[in-house]
Parts: C-alpha cells; structure tokens; sequence
C-alpha cells in the first residue's frame, strides 16, 4: 500500500493541527523578514546615535531582531511596529552602553571626518567640521542621561514628541520639558566651550 | 535708553544670536548622525542572523503511526510512570528502618561567635574558702582522739570560756591530730 493510499484509507492521516501550525510559523517568519528590511536601516540610525560605532550599531539591531523573533507570537497584538521597534533597539543600546563601559564612543576626529557627510568641502573644511561635530557630541555627552536621550530621539525626524514618550515610556509634556532643559544645557555648554577656546 | 543700558542690550541680543547658533549647529550634528545611512547588506546580515539563531522550544509530538491510539497509549504510560515510582518509594520505605532517637544529647562545643571576645586560654578558679581564725592561742591538754560521733548534730555545745571557732577547731578531727 502507497503512502497515499494509506492516507486515503484512514489510518495515516496528517492532522490539521500541524498544517496549521506549520502555516502559522511560515507567515511569522515573513512578517520578521518584512520588518527587517523595512526597519533595520532605522533602527540603525537609532543605535548608532547613542553608541556611535558601527559595529556596535549593528549588533544592537541583530539583537533587537533576535527579541522580535522570540516574540514574534505576539506580533499580532502591536499597534505601532515602528515605534515598538524603536523602543526594543534602545533599550538594547542602553543595556549594551551599561554593561560594556570599557569600548568608547567614537568621538575621535578622524572617525567622525570619515562617519558624517561633507560632501564639496576642502580638505581643512571638512577637518574643522569634524573638529566642531566632536565637540558637539562631547557637550551631548555631559549632559544629563535623561536629557540626552531626549535631545538624540528628537534629532530623528521621523519621530514625533508622542511617539518619543512612546519610546522613552513617560508623558509627551516631560519630553518637551526635558527637551526645553536639554537645549538650554547645551547652549551654556557651548558658550563656555566657545569661550574656552 | 542710556548708553550703557543700550550697549548692554546690544551685547545680550549679540550672546542670545550666538547662543542660538551654536544651539542649530549642534542640532544639525545630531539631524546629520540621525540621518548617516544604513551600511550595505545591513538587512541580509540581520536575516541571515536570524535564520542561524535557535528556534524556540517546541513541545515534542507523538509520531504519526501512534496517532490514532494516542489516547489509551498516554494513559498506559502515565499509568506505568505512577506504578514505578509509587513501587519504587513503597520498596525505600519498606526497608529502611527509622534510626532511633538518641537519647542523650550531646551539646556541642561552644563556639565563639566570629568577631567576639575571646578568653584567651584563661581559666577559671573558683576561690578557696578560708579556714577559722583563733583569736588567741590555745593551751590544750593533749586530748585522745575520740571517735567520730554518729551525727554532727549531736555535737556538745562549745563550754563556757571557750570561743565558737575553738569549740569548732576541737570538734574537727584534723585539727585536733594538728593539736
């Protein structure tokens, strides 16, 4: 007797359950895979931001991923996937910032000439403009942890005040408060930066 | 206005432009970092991460053949998993005799607590008691030793003349053999 025929007959069937399931796993691996390629470059951005090394930025997002895959049942209960999203890369960012005190930042010069974007500059533009970027980032750091966050997530255009208190879990009025406090900081440290020099 | 209240409105409107400019230009560094590029292949490297990582635990399924007689098979062997262990204690509990409680119980030693006081090997004596005092000399005929009276009780008081601690120095035996 074939293996069809012993389907057919009655005593080898395939239940419906495991179809079902097998179906079930198949559709969450596509919606990962979809929010993969519609989100890493985000959440890249988002990581990169706080940890400012490239490697560390996309290790960041590989385990964001991997949290969503572990979580992927209850995919179906999230309302925003993007702000959702967001908020897992931070989390796992700040964990990685606590726990791995011993790599810097990259605040050095070089690396910042080379990261950020001055394209039709001459060689010494671009040199002073790396120069003022490093300093800038060096005042964003002595500010205050719960400022800084605020003034990083803000700097992303696509992020509203909401969906910043979204990430961040506190109220749209203490993120403007914060933001407010965080901007007055950092004028005061660039006067005394500026003054310095 | 005055002078130096213009110049120094002049100066204040000049810090507040810097201020600001210096407050966009440092925003600007952080809109220029929030808008760097994804570096090529981010999402390939992610997903193929994500093919290598682990699946989570799933529960373990009968095998397609014992499907159908699923149901009497697991209440057989849950039946066979009670009768085993339930045998296996009855078997332990049927053997092993309790051990009789000791009777005496022996104190362990003391153990100073950590951090204490120590007594530093020191011991303890406890005081000697002092013996009767005379007051004044005895001259007394030698005496023959008499025999221990049945009962202390029945001791002679001490005469007249002679103080209690003599009475009690002559009725001791061991002072009398000193006399």
């Amino acid at each position: 007797m074939s293996t069809s025929q012993a389907i057919y007959a009655g005593w080898m069937e395939i239940p419906n359950r495991a179809v079902d399931e097998l179906a079930r796993t198949q559709a969450e691996d596509e919606t990962v895979a979809a929010l993969v390629s519609q989100y890493a470059g985000t959440l890249y951005r988002v990581a990169y931001s706080v940890v400012r090394n490239a490697s560390d930025a996309e290790d960041a997002v590989q385990e964001a991923f991997l949290r969503v895959l572990r979580h992927r049942d209850t995919l179906g209960e999230v309302r925003d996937q993007r702000v959702w999203l967001i908020r897992i890369v931070w989390n796992v960012v700040l964990d990685r910032k606590r726990r791995a005190k011993t790599r810097p930042e990259t605040d050095d010069v070089a690396e910042l000439a080379r990261v950020l974007p001055c394209g039709g500059l001459s060689a010494e533009e671009i040199a002073a403009a790396a120069e003022h970027h490093a300093q800038v980032l060096a005042c964003v750091n002595k500010l205050p942890s719960k400022e800084r966050e605020v003034l990083h997530l803000s700097a992303f255009e696509e992020l509203s005040s909401v969906e910043i208190a979204q990430v961040l879990g506190i109220t749209e009025s203490s993120v403007r408060s914060r933001l407010f406090r965080a901007r007055n900081l950092m004028a005061s440290l660039l006067d005394h930066a500026r003054s310095q020099r | 206005m005055n002078s130096f209240a213009r110049n120094a409105s002049s100066h204040n409107s000049n810090s507040d432009a810097g201020r600001e400019g210096a407050l966009g230009s440092a925003e600007a560094t952080l809109r220029l970092l929030a808008r760097l590029p994804a570096p090529e292949g981010l999402e390939d490297r992610v997903m193929a991460g994500l093919k290598s990582a682990p699946r989570s635990a799933r529960v373990l399924r009968w095998p397609m053949a014992l499907q159908p007689a699923g149901s009497w098979m697991r209440g057989a062997a849950a039946a066979a998993i009670v009768f085993v262990v339930a045998g296996g204690g009855w078997g332990i509990y049927s053997r092993v005799q309790p051990a009789q409680p000791g009777r005496a119980v022996t104190m362990p030693p003391h153990v100073g607590a950590a951090g204490g006081f120590s007594s530093a090997g020191a011991m303890r004596t406890p005081e000697t008691l002092k013996g009767p005092v005379l007051t004044q000399p005895v001259i007394a005929k030698p005496v023959q030793a008499k025999p221990l009276p049945k009962a202390p009780a029945q001791i002679a008081p001490a005469k007249s003349g002679r103080t209690e601690a003599q009475g009690r120095a002559i009725a001791h035996p061991a002072l009398t053999a000193v006399e």
